[in-house]
């Protein structure tokens, strides 16, 4: 048994009768893990990502020992507006992995079913609404969530405010990408702004979002420039430093940091050498606890993620002279809004930038939307010509993948990929 | 030139779909009701954890002369399946309605210029295809929508009126010795109100998707009518339907959903209980299943269907279980048993008893899928004998059998008992038993006969497991039950044993010998299987690994014990309750002792004979 799991089977021993003591363990953990990640991290791992990995967990560490500054967002929530309340993210997706990391959303999932909810629904969210009902994670200043993507959203976030007494803010995001419709958000936008005002006593600034946005379309910027080189370059990293991407990419982008980690990352890709393993454009989450999986992509010379669709889900410039608009139009055009083929379109256009070896698509347990569209990855992938392999299995709750099972798929897709670029 | 075609059938899922003003345009729209028997194209075509619904509605169209589909983005299945229809059906008419989640007045506008978009896309598809094309009957759209009372004022009142389908009875008075229950959640399907209906249950109202009456009368708005041309009225008329569209009582789907609960609480006075249905890997409503278990003090049954009739046997038992329930709080007509099932004699089995110059005997029947039990109980409720036999193929043959077995053990004949109850799964395949009565209403009689203390019940059986929280007077509070599969239940240890290679008698005993833990994860029988066979490569010892194999079914029932409410006064019944190991892990996860019947395999066959005697 190694030292993370005997931790976390101390937190869930605790957490039943003692949950503010349980809380306060995952604080310590988390405590001892920015210190890891900050002096004794794998020197085989990119600078940049090392900055990241520290600068996530100091993030979502801070957002925990200072809940009357948090609020619970989900990952598709326009975070540029919070930063100008200097109010901290915490989305049900990141706090989840990190528990998932202390090998104890076993406990907060079971809990969450116990109480009726479905064991069907995302792990995500379940094991968020465990953490949240078991009273181990406090209740944060306000929650915040869009309609877009997934069903969870609008009911979670409802269910969890109205079981911890949390202000909760609902944008609803049409679908359609009319006037009206951007219209109907941006007023939506506005009323938010007004709303945070209120809670926080503290004046909004447009200056301050243009600056954001400024940043934002920097970060965007070098990031495309990085997935240029990344199409021949190695550039080494970990399924989970894959999934710490969507901070700088969703949770916190327009943040100082988050320009500075891309400027490194493109700095390190100019100098680094030429790949010649099996490059993998993923599609969806990762199961970044995953044993076999781990073995082949985490620093390893034979097989890297260039990246993840999900971190490039709005490529577009966003206005700083016109913010509100600018961030209605980035919350309607998301690539999942509307029909699927959006997103297949998207994995397309990746595909000719980064021309990966092959794909994979991994389908997280409980989210519809998008295993309900592989069948049409699938036909346009095999329209092209390129190798997709679809995994089944669950992002972070270890008993819902099946290492054999996965084994299985991906080496045979290894070898498959290997005979196609004759090695 | 293109010939006219007959009239174009559309079909539609959601109840937001503004199917009147189709109706309008001359357009057959036909609310899709699926049942499935499998989902074979739907394996192909879509992935396997897509809601159910969505995926036999997927069958049902490809089953049928449908000419297209309207959907809405209700939810992401609803989504998907709308991707997947237009790619596989290229030359039909599909189209997804934008349903705001809000309801505003900005939302009604931008809801009602999407009908005029659909609307402008049917003619032009109808147009190119050669369909019949009619202008929206602006009359008679105004006459069947308009200038009626507001349903949804109606919904909302206290004195509310039954709300129910077209399949309940709407014109039942309600009766105070009638079980009325409100049934919320996902739809149903006509198979499961028929269910309900056909038990004597009346339905209260309805509150599934699609089940509310569609009673859009909303004032004409006012307005120059003398001035105003055809489409200016037109437009009017659908801003005002649009809004009362909207404005039904809310879907789970919806941003703000409380209307459920203040309708809920309205009605929390009228009903017995509530009967909320859930459609497997359609999340939204579980929420709602949770907030109302917590929040409300109403008996409650949760239903799990996936749109076929596989699962038909354990909502049966489900509902029956908790129709028995209900009565025995409402102590129905002359005893608590009132709706219990009466099996007529057969002509064969018609019994001459001789009880009015002998002691009352009565026998207890469980019919179960791994065991038969019979229990022989006199009218001072001494048990006179007992039997447990291994069920075979056919379970009427079973019944006989130990029938024959614990008459002899008695030294009685078939003459001697006067009457006979059975319980179980084959309860209903027992020709000679008088009545029957469900495994969750006996397990609770015999376990409070045995030991008024207990309080909540876990019996894990061959093919199912349960939890039952008993009243201090015996009666069942709640009961929940494991789902269609063999995780938790007697069948995946006896898997595991034989995966072991020992007989399943001695799983319990070497378990006790373990002195490393070690844990199986996963959810599923089978892949739990596959991590023993990997745990016997890896030369683990036996004893660890039966001993992990006790964590892992102890964990399911730990979810199931933890849902009913986990009171102190355990109890565990069913052949499991044998195995010393499963009770050893069981206890140290309770924190408390479980108490157990020196043959655990005959308390729901206990039960049903003391429910012979009362009646």
């Amino acid at each position: 048994m190694n030292l993370v799991e005997t931790y976390g089977n101390l937190i869930k021993k605790t957490a039943p009768a003692h949950p503010t003591a349980a809380f306060r363990m995952i604080k310590t953990g988390l405590y001892y893990e920015r210190f890891r990640t900050k002096h004794l991290a794998d020197k085989n791992i990119p600078g940049a990502y090392r900055f990241l990995n520290t600068y996530a967990v100091n993030y979502v560490l801070q957002a925990l020992r200072t809940p009357d500054k948090t609020v619970w967002t989900n990952i598709f929530a326009p975070v540029e507006i919070l930063q100008c309340f200097d109010l901290r993210c915490l989305s049900v997706e990141c706090l989840s992995s990190f528990l998932s990391g202390f090998r104890i959303e076993d406990y907060f999932l079971d809990y969450a079913e116990e109480e009726g909810i479905a064991s069907t629904l995302c792990s995500y969210h379940k094991n968020f609404i465990g953490a949240s009902d078991s009273g181990v994670v406090p209740p944060a200043a306000f929650s915040l969530t869009t309609s877009t993507i997934c069903d969870g959203n609008i009911n979670t976030f409802r269910y969890l405010s109205e079981n911890r007494g949390v202000k909760n803010y609902i944008l609803d995001i049409p679908m359609d990408n009319s006037e009206d419709a951007i219209t109907y958000v941006i007023e939506q936008l506005k009323d938010l702004i007004r709303v945070l005002e209120e809670t926080f006593c503290k004046p909004f600034s447009y200056e301050r979002l243009a600056e954001v946005i400024q940043r934002e379309n920097e970060s965007k910027a070098i990031y495309e420039e990085c997935l240029t080189l990344l199409r021949d370059k190695a550039y080494p990293s970990t399924l989970t430093l894959q999934m710490y991407m969507l901070f700088a990419t969703h949770l916190n982008i327009g943040e100082p940091e988050i320009l500075t980690f891309f400027k490194k990352m493109h700095e390190e890709l100019l100098a680094a050498p030429d790949f010649d393993g099996i490059n993998i454009l993923w599609v969806h989450l990762l199961p970044w606890y995953q044993e076999t999986l781990q073995e082949y992509f985490n620093l390893t010379k034979d097989c890297q993620i260039q990246a993840i669709e999900m971190n490039l889900d709005y490529r577009e410039k966003l206005d700083p002279k016109d913010p509100l608009r600018s961030l209605a139009l980035k919350m309607i055009n998301n690539a999942y809004t509307r029909s699927y083929d959006r997103k297949v379109d998207l994995v397309c256009e990746l595909a000719d930038l980064l021309e990966p070896d092959g794909v994979i698509n991994f389908c997280h347990w409980g989210c519809k939307q998008s295993s309900g569209g592989v069948m049409r990855l699938k036909e346009r992938m095999q329209e092209r010509d390129l190798p997709l392999l679809i995994l089944d299995g669950d992002g972070m709750d270890r008993r819902n993948s099946h290492n054999g099972q996965i084994r299985t798929r991906w080496e045979a897709f290894h070898e498959l990929l290997l005979a196609r670029k004759g090695q | 030139m293109v010939q006219s075609k007959k009239t174009p059938t559309l079909g539609y899922i959601c109840k937001y779909v503004p199917f009147e003003v189709l109706k309008a345009a001359g357009i057959n729209i036909c609310r899709i009701e699926p049942q499935t028997a499998d989902f074979c194209k739907a394996d192909t075509l879509m992935h396997a954890n897509v809601c159910s619904f969505a995926r036999a509605v997927l069958e049902d169209f490809a089953d049928h002369d449908y000419d297209g589909m309207v959907l809405t983005t209700c939810c992401d299945s609803a989504r998907r399946l709308f991707d997947t229809l237009r790619a596989n059906w290229p030359d039909r008419f599909f189209y997804c309605l934008d349903l705001p989640h809000k309801i505003n007045d900005f939302a009604d506008t931008l809801y009602a210029k999407h009908i005029k978009k659909m609307m402008d896309a049917w003619e032009a598809y109808a147009a190119e295809h050669g369909y019949d094309t009619k202008k929206i009957d602006l009359d008679s759209f105004v006459k069947e929508n308009m200038s009626k009372p507001h349903p949804a004022d109606t919904l909302l009142s206290s004195e509310a009126p039954d709300i129910c389908n077209t399949s309940a009875d709407s014109s039942v008075s309600c009766q105070t010795d009638t079980i009325s229950i409100g049934l919320v959640g996902a739809r149903p399907g006509d198979s499961i109100r028929d269910l309900i209906l056909s038990k004597g249950i009346r339905i209260r109202f309805d509150m599934t998707c699609t089940a509310v009456q569609r009673d859009f009368g909303v004032s004409v708005p006012e307005g120059d009518t003398l001035n105003q041309s055809d489409q200016e009225r037109f437009d009017s008329c659908l801003c005002a339907y649009t809004h009362a569209l909207l404005n039904q009582i809310p879907c789970m789907r919806m941003a703000d959903a409380s209307g459920r609960q203040r309708f809920l609480k309205d009605m929390s006075e009228q009903v017995d209980g509530i009967i909320y249905h859930t459609i497997k890997f359609c999340d939204i409503y579980s929420y709602e299943y949770t907030q109302i278990h917590k929040d409300f003090d109403l008996p409650i049954l949760k239903i799990e269907t996936d749109a076929t009739a596989q699962s038909s046997g354990q909502i049966l038992t489900r509902l029956e279980a908790f129709i028995e329930a209900l009565e025995a709080k409402k102590n129905v007509g002359q005893n608590h048993l009132g709706s219990v099932t009466e099996n007529p004699p057969s002509a064969s089995e018609t019994r001459i008893t001789n009880k009015e110059t002998s002691p009352m005997i009565v026998m207890g029947i469980d019919s179960g899928s791994t065991s038969t039990n019979a229990v022989l109980l006199n009218e001072k409720k001494e048990i006179l004998a007992s039997a447990v036999l291994r069920t075979g193929a056919k379970s009427g043959d079973s019944a006989d059998r130990v029938r024959a077995m614990v008459l002899e053990k008695a030294g009685l004949t078939p003459e001697d008992v006067s009457l006979v109850v059975s319980t179980g799964y084959g309860r209903v395949s027992i020709p000679f038993a008088d009545k029957d009565v469900t495994e969750i209403s006996c397990h609770a009689k015999g376990a409070h006969f045995l030991n008024p203390e207990i309080r909540t019940i876990l019996d894990i059986g061959g093919q199912d497991s349960k939890a039952i929280h008993l009243d201090e007077n015996g009666n069942v509070k709640d009961f929940v039950m494991n789902d269609k599969c063999a995780a938790g239940t007697g069948r995946f240890l006896e898997m595991m044993a034989r995966t072991l290679e020992i007989p399943i008698e001695e799983l319990g005993p070497l378990s006790l010998k373990s002195n490393e833990s070690l844990t199986i994860s996963s959810m599923c029988t089978v892949f739990a299987e596959s991590e023993v066979i990997s745990l016997i490569a890896q030369n683990k010892e036996p004893a660890d690994i039966a001993h992990g194999i006790h964590e892992a079914i102890v964990s399911r029932a730990m979810s199931l014990i933890k849902r009913v409410g986990a009171e102190p006064g355990f109890m565990m019944t069913g052949g499991v309750a044998k195995n010393e190991g499963v009770i050893d892990v069981l206890q140290k996860r309770l924190g408390a002792s479980v108490w157990r019947y020196e043959e655990p395999e005959i308390v729901g066959a206990l039960g049903a004979a003391l429910f012979g005697l009362e009646g």
